[in-house]
């Protein structure tokens, strides 16, 4: 069964014609080719299938693409401007924050999310908000290093 | 692995969505956050002909109070109950086990409802459709055997839902639309104790939770909910306890007017402590007590191997999940 949707992702409007059965991580990396997003556990565990919702961090895997019709996407495609990484690209770069690199769009889309509503959060905080993200090569303290650059 | 076809149905209304269930008979799942239920299709642990969202039925993404009632709409997302003033100052309980649930990017999606019709869990039944065919199909799965207890027919699956256990704690009912009517009835009877239907919705009522109606806790109430798990970023409890005291004072110190255990985790379906709720009523609330109530508590649950914990692992959790939930809503500092 085919449904059209509608979408915004990374500021553009896209009008789509998804199968009901597709995940909307399928239709971000193969309808529309933004591989930015991690297919991973593909079962919810892993995280690094991120994408911002509305501003909300979600596994795009549990998502039906059906269910996300009018919505605002945001991946990591969507971060740097003008050629220039997002400050938070920059500094997870800058932290050593980046090895494989496969959690890493996730990663940085919790974070700027996590910084956009709680803008001086604790490292508790910090810790509870990448919970849902697995990183298996940095040992996430650099991780938790590059968002704390932002508290002041 | 990818989602096998399926039609997919967004009912505007619970009457639509009701007829849609009947038209079906049967071979459908409704959809709500899907969270759970993707994984499981995935692993095509069923193969529906259809699905039934209920994401455009407004009515079912409110919270209110009205005459000393909280009334939750079934598709309320976690996230809607953490930010939900309402409860954070009346249900804190509730606001604790939400947070409990999945991950950070699982609460946004999922819902207060998909958690009470979670289905139970076993390690041979949560598995790829590649590992269980290793095996002869399990009863749970529509096989005839159980590979847990080697018997035909029956089914052990364990009930892992975080929510349930604070509400029944609360004595809150459930509100199902279905083909006969509305009907509610106390949260406790919603489950059916049978691991492979676990509620009366999956036992093929036809029905939909609308929503779930606690009381208003009296001033002297506290609730808690205590979970243990493998991995505290994200899983499945172990096992998880809610306790509920209504206490009283005297000039010896703080009592027990009434209480409530729910333990989850352990069986088919929430497990109510009534010899220990006996044990601790009009009792003063001190340490031997509360050790005594909560070994009582751990010999009322009968854990079986559906996970890779031993039951006799769950009843030690139980005793000390216990004791620390009875302090904290005591009040009782260590």
């Amino acid at each position: 069964m085919e449904k059209t949707i509608r979408l915004t992702v990374n500021g553009e409007e896209k009008t789509l014609k998804i199968g009901v059965q597709q995940t909307l991580l399928e239709v971000l990396r193969e309808d529309l080719g933004l591989t930015g997003t991690k297919k991973g556990c593909n079962q919810g565990e892993c995280g690094a299938c991120t994408v911002l919702l509305d501003g909300k961090p979600v596994s795009s895997c549990l998502l039906l693409a059906v269910k996300a019709d009018g919505k605002t996407v945001l991946t990591i495609e969507g971060l740097a401007q003008a050629g220039e990484l997002h400050p938070m690209q920059q500094a997870f770069n800058e932290k050593g924050a980046i090895q494989c690199g496969f959690c890493s769009p996730g990663m940085i889309l919790v974070a700027k999310s996590l910084l956009e509503r709680n803008p001086n959060p604790s490292t508790q905080e910090i810790k509870e908000a990448i919970a849902g993200n697995i990183c298996r090569c940095t040992g996430y303290l650099q991780i938790i290093e590059a968002i704390r650059s932002f508290v002041s | 692995m990818r989602l096998l076809e399926f039609d997919y149905f967004e009912p505007r209304n619970l009457e639509d969505a009701v007829t849609k269930v009947r038209e079906f008979d049967g071979n459908y799942q409704i959809i709500a956050g899907g969270t759970d239920l993707l994984t499981a299709l995935k692993q095509r642990l069923s193969a529906p002909a259809g699905l039934v969202s209920l994401d455009h039925i407004s009515s079912l993404k409110d919270i209110w109070e009205e005459d000393d009632v909280i009334t939750i709409g079934a598709m309320c997302t976690l996230e809607d109950v953490l930010s939900s003033s309402l409860i954070a100052e009346k249900l804190p309980a509730l606001n604790q086990a939400a947070w409990d649930v999945g991950s950070p990017l699982l609460r946004p999606l999922a819902t207060i409802g998909g958690n009470i019709c979670l289905n139970t869990r076993c390690r041979f039944y949560n598995q790829s459709s590649f590992w269980r065919s290793s095996r002869d199909t399990c009863y749970k799965a529509g096989g005839n055997i159980c590979h847990v207890t080697n018997k035909r027919d029956s089914c052990v699956a364990t009930f892992s839902a975080d929510i349930p256990p604070v509400l029944i704690a609360h004595g809150a009912r459930v509100r199902l639309a279905g083909p006969k009517g509305v009907r509610t009835l106390p949260l406790e009877q919603f489950y059916t104790a049978d691991g492979r239907f676990p509620h009366v919705i999956m036992a093929g009522s036809g029905e939909i939770l609308q929503e779930i109606e606690v009381p208003l806790p009296a001033p002297q109430v506290s609730c808690v909910y205590h979970k243990f798990r493998m991995r505290e970023s994200i899983d499945f409890p172990v096992l998880g306890v809610a306790v509920m005291l209504k206490l009283g004072e005297k000039k010896s110190g703080k009592y027990c007017e009434d209480a409530c255990l729910v333990i989850t985790g352990a069986e088919p379906a929430p497990v109510e402590a009534v010899q220990a709720r006996e044990e601790l009523l009009h009792r003063r609330l001190e340490p031997g007590l509360l050790a005594r109530v909560a070994e009582i508590a751990a010999s009322e649950i009968h854990p079986i191997k559906t996970s890779l914990i031993s039951p006799r692992y769950k009843r030690e959790i139980a005793k000390i999940i216990v004791t620390d939930a009875l302090k904290k809503a005591g009040g009782i500092e260590e």
